[in-house]
């Protein structure tokens, strides 16, 4: 099949999501560049909303175009994920972005708009080509993005340093990916992962240092260890919902590609690199959450607790060659938990440090006082985050305790039972700080607008019912098709 | 005909240099500068496999214009962010934002 008579109504998504980017962009336009702009804010959930459908909609067709884009059940739950995760992150910014003049609106809410197309392209991509374009579209949205406070210090050397790491990460995918090329003569995953056995016995050199590369870059994408040090300057520099942005959107997404490629490009060879991949897991969660004990700003701390949570993600992929289709549940099973506990409590720090002008703990203290509501939600997000029973964050980590144990990992289930146990000690010094210590003298309380109190409260019900009826999302998963290419 | 372990060894010893440039110069400007040389090594690999290499077809070149596109629109993201940095701190030395650490 040739790209004149592929089904190009499977893309329906996002040429809908890019065209109304592009009308969210003109509107901006239209209305100057300067002052308040709700109305495009509102616009913009609505679209990505009205995406999401569309996503739900066309998936009972699952297919693709030429070898290049495929439409199949991982990419639907993903594209969910993601889609929702942006509409979220725009309603925890409409406030933020009111208080911060120098930010414009219109900019702002277009340049997330594409963002979320790129990470959907990126993962229903099955060609190198077009997952470079789509990672590149992401990428290249979050340089601006994380930039866009521009008169204040902190966000531009956050955005400097984003681009300059985030440069060479590309290049060593890129240069990973032309060794795939060059042994295959084809761009298309399925084709590589074909003649995947063959090129290891033949080329083993080279397709160990394409690997290699290509893992570096992705590690870096998804903030694993050894290239995880960008992540915590970036963190702390990027305006507020940005931060969150990062921690959950373009992480996932992350976690979309790199499974794309080592379910189709690399699986048949998984002897070569599960080890590798455990390591790094380990490695993952001891620093990540060793680190993330020493912290005293809120957005470093979220920093760290983000490249430990991805230790927790790389664990299944670890077991992906014994656990098969399970182990993709565990994933979204945790992604979907880590989306809603993640954002839920980045929507209670946008608005406390951006009330106290600091992102240090401290900004935390007496918030029971100051407002009850948040305080119980950040509690239960927090709870969640460490992974203490009755909470979807439990659950998705019980489960891939079980799955590390029954693919033989035991050593890795127990490290992640240690570092879980760690963990607490962090997450319980911002609730030491909401209930146990005093509001400062001048603080008052605070007054919550209704579009972050509504993202507390979707992502504190999610949590909780994920973490009561589990089976509500995992009976969705067991009977998905995952993969239309195989 | 040249062999291609010339042209990858070619596009290998550009890719050193480029990381090297990135990992220790001071001027942000030749940082980027070593960034796109990291960029067009791997085109040179791409190329260099589409025109000689053990199954040589056109998508390598097809490759190589999406790489040099997305290549340009990072360097004038990257660029932009330079001239607000250079805004706020009236330097783009390496060494003096370091605002944000440990």
């Amino acid at each position: 099949m040739t790209a004149f008579d592929a089904n190009w109504s499977l893309m329906t998504p996002e040429i809908v999501l890019a065209a109304l980017a592009l009308l969210v962009f003109t509107i901006d336009f239209m209305t100057g560049i300067h002052g308040k702009k709700p109305f495009i804010g509102k616009l913009s959930v609505m679209s990505l909303l009205v995406t999401a459908v569309l996503v739900f909609l066309t998936n009972s067709t699952s297919g693709q175009i030429a070898d290049v884009f495929v439409v199949d059940g991982f990419a639907m739950i993903f594209k969910l994920i993601i889609l929702v995760g942006v509409a979220m992150v725009i309603l925890i910014s409409m406030n933020y972005l009111d208080r911060n003049e120098e930010i414009y609106q219109g900019e702002y809410y277009s340049i997330l708009l594409f963002s979320a197309l790129g990470a959907m392209i990126m993962v229903s991509s099955a060609d190198l080509i077009t997952l470079f374009i789509g990672l590149e579209i992401l990428s290249i949205s979050s340089y601006c993005l994380v930039g866009f406070k521009k008169y204040h210090r902190h966000s531009t050397e956050a955005a400097i340093k984003y681009v300059i790491l985030g440069g060479t990460a590309s290049a060593f995918i890129l240069y990973g990916m032309s060794f795939l090329y060059g042994l295959t003569g084809s761009t298309s995953l399925r084709v590589i992962g074909e003649a995947m056995p063959q090129l290891f016995a033949d080329y083993s050199v080279m397709m160990t240092i394409s690997f290699i590369f290509m893992l570096v870059g992705f590690g870096f994408k998804i903030s694993i260890v050894p290239f995880h040090m960008w992540a915590p300057d970036v963190y702390e520099g990027a305006p507020t919902p940005i931060t969150a942005f990062l921690s959950v959107v373009s992480k996932i997404a992350g976690f979309g590609i790199v499974l794309r490629v080592m379910v189709f490009g690399f699986l048949p060879v998984y002897e070569e690199w599960i080890f590798i991949i455990a390591v790094l897991a380990a490695v993952t969660m001891i620093v990540g959450n060793a680190i993330a004990l020493t912290q005293k700003n809120t957005k470093r701390l979220m920093a760290y607790s983000g490249i430990a949570q991805a230790g927790y993600l790389l664990v299944p992929i670890a077991a992906l060659p014994f656990m098969g289709n399970f182990s993709l549940s565990m994933i979204l099973f945790y992604s979907v938990a880590y989306l809603m506990m993640t954002l839920g409590a980045f929507a209670v720090i946008t608005l406390v440090t951006e009330d106290a002008g600091t992102s240090d703990l401290s900004s935390f203290a007496g918030l029971f006082q100051r407002s009850p509501y948040l305080a119980v939600a950040m509690t239960v997000f927090l709870v969640s985050l460490a992974g203490l029973p009755l909470t979807a964050g439990f659950i998705g980590k019980a489960q891939i305790f079980f799955g590390a144990v029954s693919a033989d990992l035991l050593w890795l289930a127990i490290i992640m039972i240690v570092m879980s146990v760690v963990s607490f000690f962090y997450y319980f010094s911002f609730i030491k700080q909401m209930f146990m210590t005093e509001p400062k003298a001048n603080d008052k309380e605070l007054q919550v607008p209704v579009s972050l109190s509504a993202v507390v409260t979707v992502a504190l019900a999610v949590t909780i019912i994920l973490g009561i009826m589990p089976n509500f999302l995992l009976d969705i998963f067991t009977t998905l098709n995952w993969f239309a290419l195989f | 005909m040249v062999p291609i372990s010339l042209f990858l060894s070619l596009a290998a010893i550009l890719f050193c240099i480029g990381l090297y440039g990135v990992l220790t110069r001071r001027h942000l400007v030749i940082v980027l500068a070593s960034i796109e040389l990291m960029l067009n090594s791997v085109n040179i690999n791409l190329v260099a496999f589409s025109a000689i290499g053990p199954f040589a077809n056109i998508s390598g070149q097809v490759f190589t214009l999406f790489v040099i596109t997305v290549a340009a629109a990072e360097a004038a993201v990257g660029l932009a962010i330079l001239i607000a940095l250079y805004r706020n701190r009236n330097s783009i030395d390496v060494i003096k934002h370091d605002l944000l650490r440990w």
